[in-house]
């Protein structure tokens, strides 16, 4: 019972200081801050994502036969252009190498009975390059590359790293209103 | 004993009888003051009315906008999403000159939190004296910036809007107000994959709070 008074008394002597101490803090904030109105809205948007893929990354020469690789556009903004960076190796010899694209899958080194489109220029040994198309991509869309050596003597190795910039590789800007 | 128990009793009871006179004299004076003090009243009563005003602000789409929503493609950089809200000044008070926007993006990331320098969100906020022909994004009235090209990241704490007169008049009043929230990002992806720190493919929830004090108080001597 004795305990039971302490507690409420300790209680009490709380509750009044917490009561004080409100009573201290509240005005000056009550009379600084006035009414205030709030209000609420909620947008939720989501970026794209921008990339291609090569189905062949690494090609090896040991004669001057031709060798395709298919590019995708894995991104999901389509793109205006798409840039490659290709090292050649550096072997006994002076091979050299073009890249060319097809709109479609090359057929017996033809692009639908012709060239194709050559991509950049001459690629020489022991040199990195980056060699830039122009061609349009939709999402999921597929170009197909060829790329054909010159004088291969010895084993030459081909590395194609593809890369894609923005903003200037993605369409254009969307202004949407809604 | 019997004897002393008798002497003990009688003088108890003259004890007694002294304390009923005192209790008696006390009675009388008392009331006698009382009386006193009682006897003379007056009351006046006067009655004043007071209402107190409301501050309440609220969003509404502007013209054929869908207003705050959800947008549902993919934003790439360079693009922009345009949404075209009615700030609204419903309570009876009018509205201090001051308003401010914080924005708030849920999850956290590269899009609203600036972890990739010079990328991500921005909004820039425009507001028309008429409303906004959301088909176009024209207004056909005059325009005036409230909040300029900024990126979301710097949003997050309440940033002061400028310029938003039809709120600071009266009551009753209404702000068209173009949200244009656009893409920043300058990243090169690789073999068709984003670098290490991306914005790309990322989604946020973005909540936008407007916050608006009362006017000055008023003194009024009537």
């Amino acid at each position: 019972m004795k305990d039971l008074t302490h507690r409420t008394a300790c209680r009490t002597v709380a509750s009044a200081a917490v009561l004080l101490l409100g009573v201290a803090i509240v005005p000056p904030l009550a009379g600084a801050a006035g009414l205030r109105g709030t209000a609420v809205g909620n947008e939720s948007v989501t970026s794209a994502s921008w990339g291609v893929t090569a189905s062949v990354t690494t090609m090896t020469f040991t004669t001057n036969t031709d060798q395709t690789s298919n590019v995708t556009n894995n991104g999901t903004v389509a793109l205006v252009a798409e840039s490659y960076s290709v090292t050649v190796s550096n072997p006994a010899g002076t091979p050299t190498f073009k890249a060319f694209q097809c709109a479609v899958a090359w057929v017996s080194t033809k692009c639908s009975g012709g060239a194709g489109t050559q991509v950049g220029g001459t690629l020489s040994k022991n040199s990195t390059t980056t060699i830039t198309s122009t061609t349009a991509m939709a999402v999921s869309g597929l170009l197909y590359l060829q790329v054909e050596p010159a004088t291969v003597t010895a084993s030459t190795v081909v590395t194609i790293s593809t890369k894609i910039a923005a903003p200037s590789q993605l369409r254009a800007a969307v202004k949407t209103n809604q | 004993m019997s004897k002393h128990h008798h002497a003990v009793s009688k003088g108890g009871a003259g004890y007694g009888k002294i304390a009923v006179a005192g209790l008696l004299a006390t009675s009388v004076g008392l009331l006698a003051t009382a009386g006193v003090y009682a006897g003379l009243s007056a009351t006046a009563t006067g009655s004043e009315s007071v209402t107190s005003g409301t501050l309440n602000m609220t969003l509404t789409a502007d013209g054929t906008s869908s207003g705050f929503s959800t947008f549902t493609p993919k934003m790439a950089p360079g693009d922009s999403d345009n949404v075209y809200v009615n700030i609204n000044n419903t309570g009876t008070l009018a509205s201090a000159a001051g308003m401010t926007l914080a924005v708030a993006g849920s999850p956290l990331n590269a899009l609203t939190n600036g972890s990739v320098a010079g990328e991500g969100l921005t909004l820039t906020a425009t507001q028309c004296s008429v409303t906004w022909t959301v088909a176009t994004g024209v207004c056909s009235g005059t325009t005036t910036s409230i909040l300029a090209n900024t990126q979301l990241s710097a949003l997050s704490t309440a940033t002061a809007l400028s310029n938003v007169p039809a709120l600071v008049a009266a009551t009753g009043q209404l702000a068209h107000v173009q949200f244009s929230l656009g893409l920043v990002a300058t990243e090169t992806s690789t073999n068709g994959v984003a670098p290490g720190s991306t914005i790309q493919g990322l989604t946020a929830a973005l909540t936008f709070t407007f916050t608006e004090q009362q006017r000055t108080g008023v003194v009024t001597n009537q």
